[in-house]
């Protein structure tokens, strides 16, 4: 008992006595809840338009005028020479143009009927794929709502309407922090509980001092174990600090139980730690584990459909993702935070966790054995 | 020193790869003596430590620690033994108390109960307890490891290579540490690469290539230097060895330090051979005079 009550002492000791980590540790919540949801944003505002009147008419004006008071966009330049909105578009200077041809107005009063579409034309630069394709969606709804309000107006009948109306569960006001939040804070376990340990193992061996431990009596299950137990502590402070300061800064409370999320975290250390043991297994060096850590964290990360959904994924990734622990996490902390899942509807991702735990760790305990 | 056996070595292989690191060795090793290890750097002294220290697996053969063997009682063996490795491995973020402490604690005792152990080394770095152990200089750091090794009361003590790059007033302080931690009973197993501390152990056993060439006390060893050996000085070294090298009658010719030392078949010719041979060739500066050999020449014989 007295050796286990001192190896722990000494990694609380080193971990404190290190000079990065503990400042790391207090800051890592607040940036996760502060910084980052607004930095991994998708919102698309201030759509950069150019607007190329060429009609010159009482109706042209007030599209334009509709377009820039939407709040959406940010007219940058009004103009009837094509080739000038080209230009911005082509230095990057603006995302989108609204091209008004002639004849427009007069089009618009005689209505549409006749079949000939309205010279209205639409072009988004798409170099970043999401600002244009979101911005494309604005804009035509920004000119059908015109369309619209114009054909009231004149009192012309518009045919059929259907009316839409949207209703948006479990984040109403579609904010993206929201939806971020409890991905972040898988993130920030799995840097934790996954990757430190694997380094604070590695480091040991690269100094030589692991092989002065292996000459005691200390057993290679107290060694690991006491190395794991400082992260575990910090990665459960991270989870409820975040929730905490998430509640504090935003309002955003937690639909589900903290127990639930308190198991799924311990689950997801549980599969990060021997997934790290595993790294530090294979690796003589720092930099070795380093470079396969940076690897599998981008992976991690990107196939989790933490940041993009699974479904728009292809099939052999959506198998990458089907092996990812963050899926499952991800999935969990999601379902918990934002929509109240209790163990029935999550069940399958607990499952799924210890599955991949199981596998990793009895991987990590048998090569942990070989390179000995 | 006692007739027991402290650490029984038969047999013992251990391969990297297509290297053989070590090739068949065989030592008996009495409970309380100096034991020492000597070779050049990759004869395998390391690796023999790993696999008597239980760090390693040996591909054939059996060792024993004290009757323990390293295979089936390595648990009792890592109770037991104390291992100094050939660098630094104490936690360089904790202080020399907390070292001390650790180190002691892991083997279930502390640091006051095994006080008189350590006692004579420790009161040399005392008054730095609190400092961090990457702070201190060369020799207090080989003090503090030999501290840590010590803190538990071993049986047995490894020493790999603890005087490498250490300066030369340290290394010889450090041998009267060992003699002093022989007295109180403990086997001490030391390698090193430098052949003039052979002499400081009881008995050595010279290594190369994997393989024990000689062993026997050292000085056993020396007598059984079978050839007449000559200091040569002169002002070109390299052109002496030149012209010394080819000629009949000389066994071997080596630098050694600002002489170079030939060995000379005991019925073959003497030094005015040399010095007469060296003359005709234009070298008029050189002086040869009959020496004892030393380990180290017993080293080149052999190897």
């Amino acid at each position: 008992m007295g050796m286990w009550k001192y190896l722990l002492k000494k990694e609380f000791k080193q971990y404190f006595r290190d000079p990065g980590t503990p400042g790391m540790v207090l800051s890592f919540p607040f940036l996760i809840i502060l910084v980052f949801p607004f930095a991994a944003n998708m919102e698309v505002r201030d759509v950069k338009l150019a607007i190329v009147d060429s009609d010159q008419s009482e109706q042209s004006v007030l599209l334009t005028e509709k377009c820039s008071s939407s709040g959406y966009f940010d007219v940058q330049s009004v103009t009837s020479i094509p080739g000038e909105a080209q230009t911005l578009m082509d230095k990057g200077k603006i995302d989108a143009i609204l091209t008004i041809g002639n004849g427009f107005a007069k089009q618009l009063k005689n209505g549409s009927a006749m079949g000939d579409a309205l010279p209205v034309g639409i072009k988004v630069n798409t170099v970043n794929g999401t600002r244009g394709s979101i911005g494309s969606a604005y804009l035509n709804a920004c000119v059908s709502e015109f369309l619209m309000e114009s054909a009231g107006i004149s009192g012309m009948p518009s045919g059929s309407q259907v009316e839409i109306r949207e209703s948006y569960r479990y984040n109403p006001y579609m904010d993206y922090k929201r939806f971020m939040i409890p991905a972040m804070i898988v993130i920030a376990v799995t840097m934790m509980c996954g990757f430190l340990p694997a380094l604070n193992i590695v480091t040991e061996k690269e100094k030589g001092t692991i092989e002065q431990i292996n000459v005691t009596p200390v057993s290679k299950i107290a060694f690991i174990v006491s190395k794991m137990v400082p992260y575990l502590c910090v990665a459960f402070f991270m989870v409820f600090t975040c929730l905490l300061l998430a509640r504090i800064f935003f309002g955003f409370g937690v639909e589900g139980s903290l127990l639930d999320i308190g198991l799924f975290t311990f689950a997801h250390i549980l599969v990060m730690s021997s997934f790290g043991l595993l790294v530090s297994n294979y690796s003589e060096n720092t930099q070795q584990a380093m470079f396969v850590i940076w690897f599998f964290s981008m992976v991690f990360m990107l196939i989790s459909g933490i940041f993009t959904p699974l479904n728009s994924m292809p099939k052999w990734a959506r198998i990458v993702a089907g092996a990812n622990p963050l899926t499952y996490f991800a999935d969990a902390m999601r379902g918990i935070v934002l929509k109240g899942a209790t163990l029935a509807d999550t069940w399958k991702d607990l499952v799924a966790l210890l599955g991949i735990g199981g596998l990793t760790t009895a991987w990590a305990v048998l090569s942990y054995h070989k390179t000995n | 020193m006692s007739d027991r056996t402290a650490i029984k070595v038969e047999g013992i292989s251990k391969s990297y790869g297509a290297v053989k690191a070590l090739d068949d060795i065989n030592l008996e090793i009495s409970e309380g003596e100096i034991y020492g290890l000597i070779g050049p750097d990759g004869a395998g002294k390391t690796s023999l430590f790993r696999v008597l220290t239980t760090l390693t697996l040996a591909d054939s053969g059996t060792a024993s620690v004290n009757g323990r063997d390293v295979v089936a009682d390595y648990q009792d063996i890592r109770r037991t033994i104390g291992y100094m490795p050939g660098h630094f491995a104490l936690y360089q973020d904790l202080s020399v108390e907390e070292n001390l402490n650790f180190y002691a604690t892991v083997f279930g005792t502390t640091v006051e109960a095994n006080y008189d152990t350590i006692k004579d080394i420790y009161s040399q770095i005392e008054m730095f307890k609190t400092r961090k152990a990457r702070a201190l200089s060369g020799g207090m750091k080989q003090k503090l490891a030999l501290c840590c090794a010590l803190v538990h009361k071993p049986e047995v003590l490894f020493l790999d290579e603890p005087t490498t790059g250490v300066d030369a007033v340290s290394r010889k302080e450090f041998w009267v540490m060992l003699k002093r931690i022989k007295e109180s009973g403990v086997t001490i197993l030391v390698s090193t690469p430098y052949m003039d501390e052979a002499s400081m152990c009881d008995r050595i056993a010279l290594i190369l290539n994997g393989r024990i060439i000689d062993r026997g006390t050292p000085q056993e060893i020396i007598s059984r230097y079978p050839d007449r050996l000559y200091a040569v000085r002169g002002g070109n070294m390299f052109r002496i060895l030149k012209i010394l090298r080819p000629l009949d009658g000389v066994l071997r010719c080596s630098s050694f330090g600002s002489e170079c030392h030939v060995a000379m078949a005991q019925d073959g010719p003497d030094s005015s051979f040399l010095l007469d041979t060296l003359k005709d060739s234009g070298v008029e500066d050189s002086s040869v005079e009959l020496v004892n050999p030393g380990i180290e020449d017993c080293f080149i014989r052999l190897s």
